[in-house]
This record gives structure tokens, C-alpha cells and sequence, in this order.
């Protein structure tokens, strides 16, 4: 019950932030957004056919009214078609979305799941040679820029001058095979970027449990490091780990795949987006901005209350006031 | 910093500044980065004063012609020099960066500390609902949001990443103010009726200038790997040149085998990004008092 009550007023506290960030996009994108009047009267217009372009458009209501329409286009997922194809963007999207995940989980798992374990590696023998090897490579690949790691990886996996193993652009999921073969290069280049930052960020958590005084007091008692390791440290070090986790999916949906799918052009919601960009397509972009800033704010909530439910030191807020 | 404070220090001998110089120097790895890029921003200075990679725009030579004197890296697609444009291009990564870092951080650090101030305030939920906001839009779409509602303009690049950096610094900068606003040097200062302004920002903020420096150089390095994406994608560079244009260029050049302009680009952008963040961790590392020599 007080969880509930926990969650209820979380989301509640959810709702500006929506508000903050669909009032974001629906200036920048329809109230700043190219004037698409003279796209569509024709040549030589008179006055009166510019006025009824105008309100056709609705430029001529009131700013409250079209963002009040914007809200219950969102809502209602209702944003119309693409200018390019014709197509319902919700069709569209739930044409690409898939796409984007099955592109974008194996690289996502891998240089989380590796990340943790360098860095438990390096946190284990800190100050030795293997944690100044590791955070050393870390380092250095934290300043490859993604697009070289993208393109480094191209030229030694898929070109002719290089192993010349895997496709060297496109999607197919046909067969698994086929799906290795595409993902392969894409995932490598994510990983390649993504461990830097998650070892150093996830070596940092642990390290900063290993030296907390529960830790020390376990060693004292004599309990064997395998076990403090396990009980102390990991457990502990799990928190701002899932979190970190949760925080990054609605960014990969979108940001991480907008490059690779526009690169290895693959028909996901990255590129759709890219598209959408390029062509200045209104209804595809409103979608999109929206859609996936509103994923980020219901991640992030969904983040505190589990945080409420797997951590009792985690204050209720109103039972503790 | 106030009088005061820097009397009591120099009694004492050893104020922040001065035992984070003493830790900075005996880094190796710091030193060696902060020299790199001082050397880069020779470079950069160049460019601007027109000492060197004038003809970075002049097709100079046969299409992808090999190394030779006359071209050290060889020549791009249409024939352009690709050293000189390499060279060039680090002007434009130096613009980007401090025009951001030190946008981003005039911006965090306005916000941060108005929103440390009146914590627990309506001002501070305004200032944290902003960062929320903001932070909830996905980057690259921000750029395009933005890129789009001004029509193509080469700012669009910098707003954006302005926009977003800014918020790093503010949360940094919120969180030390409030802690430094209890101290007895606020309290003295509204006791002689200081103004709040003032004591924000002739008292409280210069106290939080080490936190500012690690963050420009956080966000300098930031702006120069996003403009390289963001230039490939069509929403960076429009008008000049810089790695991220010449990366782009080079996609259609690997494939045939011409590695060049690819190399040069990567190795240059790579060896100042390199520096950059050693020498932001060594900064951060001499001005973290936690630390001990």
C-alpha cells in the first residue's frame, strides 16, 4: 500500500516533466518550425488563399489551443502521416521500433555485462598492474570517436583491404545467419565505444564500496574476501549499476542507433529519424522528440520505484516528513 | 574569493590552488596531456593568424594523390591537400570547444548557483524542472529540434550542445553552493548587508571555480567528439572545415581503398581528445582534496 501510494505520487511528480518536454518539442519543431504556408498555395496566391492555407495549418489559433492539439496528438498516437511516404507514422514506428531493439540489445548487453566485469577485475587488483592495464585501454577508448570506431571496424571486418568476413551495409534477419552476419560490425563498433565509459564508470562504484567501513569491519571478522566480494561489495555496488542501465535504454532506442542505422543503413527507427531530419518531415519528428523524451521520463520513474522496492533505506518522503 | 578567507589561507600556507599546482606538477601524465594541447592550440593560433593551412580549400593537386613532399598526407576525392585541411580543421575543433565549454559553463554555473542559493524554493524547482527537461530529450534529436527551428543555422550546433552541457555543471554547482552557503563567510557577508547577488557571485560562486575548470574541460572535450557525429549526420559544420566533415568525406574513400584523409583526420581528433581527458583526470585528481600526494 505505501508502495503504491510511493509510486502514485512519483507519478505525479512525472507530469511536469511530460509537460516540460512535449512543450520542448512542440516549439521547437511546430511553433518555431519552418512556415509551410508558401509550400502550399501555389504560385502567385492572393491574400485570401494564404489566409485559408494558414488556417488550414492552423497557424492562425492561439498558442494554447495548438498545444493543447499536440498533447492529443501524443496521447492519442495519432500524428498523421509522413510528409516523404504517405505513411501513418505509427505505422511507421511500430515498423522500426523492433528493428532498432535487435540491432541495438547485443551491443547493449555485452558492454554493460563486460563493463561490469573489467571493472570488477580492475577494482580487485587496484593499484596493480592489470587495474593500470585496464583503466590504461580505457582510456584510450574513451577518445575514439564512434564514427572512426564505426568506420575502423568496417575497414578491417567487411572491406575488401581487410578480413572482408561480414556485409558491408544493409539488414536482414531472414535467418539467424543472416542476422550474425548484420549485426556483427555494428555491435562490435558499440562495444568498442561504450566500454571506456562503463568500466571506468562501474569501477569507480565498486571501488568506492570496497572502501566503505562495513567492508573493513567484514574483513576483520575474518571473513573470506570471495565472500565480502559477493555480500559486501557487489550487492551493494548493484544500485548505481541498474540505474545507470535503465538510464541508458531509451537513449539507445534513439540517439545510439541514429548513427549506426544511418551509416549501415538499416530501416529502424534511427533512421527514420535521420530521414525525418534531413527531409524536414514534421510529423515523423514531433513523434519521435516526444515519444522518446516521455520514454525517458517513465524510465526514470520506474528506476525510483524500484529503487523503493529493493532498497529499504530509500525514505517514503510523506512517512518520514 | 573574499580577503578573509585568502588571508587565513596564506597564514596557513597552502590554499587549494596552491596544493593542487604542487599535485598537477608531480603527474607526469597531466603534464605531458596539458602540453599536448598547448601545442594543439598552437596549431589552432596559427590557423587563425594565417601562418600556416591557408590553402586548405585550393584543389591543389591530382584526385587521392599518394604522400609525397609536396602533399605530406596526399590529396582528397577532388584533389585537396589533406594536411593542410587536417591542420585547419583543429581551428575549427578549438571554436567549437570553447565556444561550448565556456558557454555551457557560464550557463551551469549562473543556474547552478542561483538554484543552489534559494534551494528549496520555487527558483530551485524551476531550475531543476529546466535541467529535467532538457535532459530527457535525446541529444542528437535536440540538435535537429533546434537545427530545425532555425533554419539550418551554423549555430544550431553550438545551441544545442550548450543546451546540454550546461546541465552537468549546474547539478555540480548546486550541490556545492549548497553546502558552501551555510559557512560562516555568507554568514558575515549578509551580516554587513551585502546584497544577495553579490554574495552569490563575488562570494559564494569563485569558491566553486575548480569545480568549473574540470567541467570546461569536460565539456570541452564533449563538444569536439559530438561535432565529429553531428557532421557526418548533416547538423554540424556548415560552413569551413573540421574532422567531422573530412571523416564524412572519407566514408566513400575507404571503401575504395584511400585511407588517408580517414587517418589523418582520426589520428589528429584522437590525439587532442586523448590529452584533453588525461589532462581533465589529472586536474581533477590535484583538485580533489580527498586526494593525498
Amino acid at each position: 500500500m505505501e508502495v503504491l501510494l510511493y509510486s502514485l505520487r512519483k507519478l505525479l511528480a512525472g507530469i511536469p516533466l511530460v509537460l516540460g518536454v512535449t512543450l520542448i518539442s512542440f516549439l521547437l519543431i511546430v511553433y518555431f518550425g519552418p512556415d509551410k504556408t508558401y509550400e502550399l498555395v501555389g504560385k502567385n496566391p492572393t491574400a485570401e488563399q494564404i489566409a485559408e492555407v494558414r488556417s488550414q495549418l492552423g497557424y492562425d489559433r492561439p498558442f494554447v489551443t495548438r498545444y493543447m492539439e499536440y498533447l492529443r496528438e501524443i496521447v492519442t498516437l495519432d500524428f498523421g502521416s509522413s510528409e516523404s511516404t504517405d505513411e501513418k507514422v505509427s505505422s511507421i514506428l511500430a515498423r522500426t521500433i523492433p528493428v532498432s531493439l535487435l540491432l541495438a540489445l547485443p551491443g547493449f548487453i555485452l558492454g554493460n555485462a563486460l563493463g561490469v566485469l573489467l571493472a570488477l577485475v580492475a577494482a580487485y587488483f587496484r593499484g596493480g598492474l592489470v587495474d593500470k592495464l585496464i583503466m590504461g585501454s580505457a582510456a584510450v577508448g574513451m577518445s575514439v570517436s564512434y564514427l572512426i570506431a564505426i568506420i575502423g571496424f568496417q575497414i578491417l571486418l567487411s572491406s575488401a583491404d581487410g578480413l572482408d568476413l561480414f556485409p558491408v551495409r544493409g539488414w536482414d534477419t531472414s535467418t539467424p545467419l543472416a542476422y550474425i552476419q548484420h549485426v556483427t560490425v555494428p555491435t562490435l563498433a558499440t562495444v568498442f565505444v561504450a566500454l571506456g565509459y562503463n568500466t571506468r564508470f562501474y569501477r569507480a562504484v565498486i571501488v568506492e564500496e570496497m572502501t566503505r567501513d562495513h567492508v573493513r569491519t567484514a574483513r576483520a571478522f575474518g571473513i573470506p574476501p570471495a565472500k565480502i566480494f559477493y555480500r559486501n561489495i557487489l550487492k551493494n555496488s548493484m544500485v548505481p549499476i541498474v540505474t545507470r542501465v535503465v538510464f541508458s535504454i531509451p537513449l539507445i532506442v534513439i540517439s545510439g542507433s541514429l548513427l549506426l542505422e544511418s551509416y549501415f543503413g538499416i530501416p529502424g527507427i534511427g533512421k527514420v529519424s535521420y530521414d525525418a531530419i534531413i527531409t524536414g518531415d514534421q510529423p515523423v519528428l514531433k513523434a519521435v522528440v516526444a515519444l522518446t523524451a516521455i520514454l525517458f521520463v517513465v524510465a526514470q520513474l520506474l528506476t525510483d520505484i524500484c529503487y523503493r522496492l529493493v532498497d529499504p533505506r530509500v525514505s517514503l518522503g510523506a512517512s518520514t516528513r | 574569493m573574499n580577503a578573509a578567507a585568502e588571508a587565513m589561507q596564506r597564514r596557513h600556507g597552502d590554499s587549494l590552488w596552491n596544493k593542487a599546482w604542487r599535485k598537477f606538477r608531480h603527474d607526469r601524465v597531466g603534464v605531458v596531456a596539458l602540453l599536448v594541447v598547448c601545442a594543439y592550440a598552437i596549431v589552432a593560433l596559427g590557423v587563425v593568424l594565417g601562418w600556416w593551412a591557408t590553402g586548405w580549400a585550393d584543389i591543389s593537386g591530382p584526385k587521392w594523390a599518394p604522400l609525397s613532399s609536396e602533399h605530406w598526407l596526399g590529396t582528397n576525392i577532388i584533389g585537396q591537400d589533406i594536411f593542410s585541411r587536417a591542420v585547419y580543421s583543429t581551428r575549427t575543433a578549438f571554436e567549437v570547444g570553447l565556444i561550448v565549454a565556456l558557454g555551457a559553463t557560464f550557463i551551469g554555473a549562473v543556474l547552478g548557483a542561483i538554484a543552489g542559493f534559494f534551494s528549496a524554493t520555487w527558483i530551485d524547482e524551476a531550475v531543476i524542472w529546466l535541467m529535467g527537461v532538457l535532459d530527457s530529450v535525446p541529444f542528437i534529436l535536440l540538435v535537429a529540434a533546434i537545427a530545425y527551428s532555425l533554419q539550418d543555422s551554423p549555430w544550431a550546433m553550438h545551441i544545442a550542445m550548450i543546451a546540454t552541457f550546461w546541465i552537468g555543471t549546474a547539478r555540480l554547482v548546486r550541490g556545492e553552493v549548497i553546502k558552501l552557503k551555510g559557512q560562516e563567510f555568507v554568514e558575515s557577508a549578509h551580516a554587513i548587508g551585502l546584497g544577495r547577488m553579490t554574495i552569490i557571485f563575488r562570494h559564494i560562486l569563485p569558491n566553486t571555480f575548480h569545480v568549473l575548470l574540470v567541467q570546461a574541460t569536460l565539456s570541452f572535450v564533449a563538444a569536439i567528439k559530438s561535432e565529429v557525429i553531428l557532421s557526418f549526420l548533416g547538423l554540424g559544420v556548415k560552413d569551413g572545415m573540421s574532422w567531422g566533415l573530412m571523416i564524412s568525406e572519407s566514408t566513400f574513400e575507404v571503401l575504395a581503398g584511400y585511407f588517408n584523409n580517414f587517418i589523418a583526420a582520426s589520428v589528429l581528433m584522437f590525439g587532442l581528445v586523448m590529452a584533453f581527458n588525461m589532462f581533465s583526470d589529472a586536474l581533477q585528481d590535484a583538485l580533489d582534496p580527498r586526494t593525498v600526494k
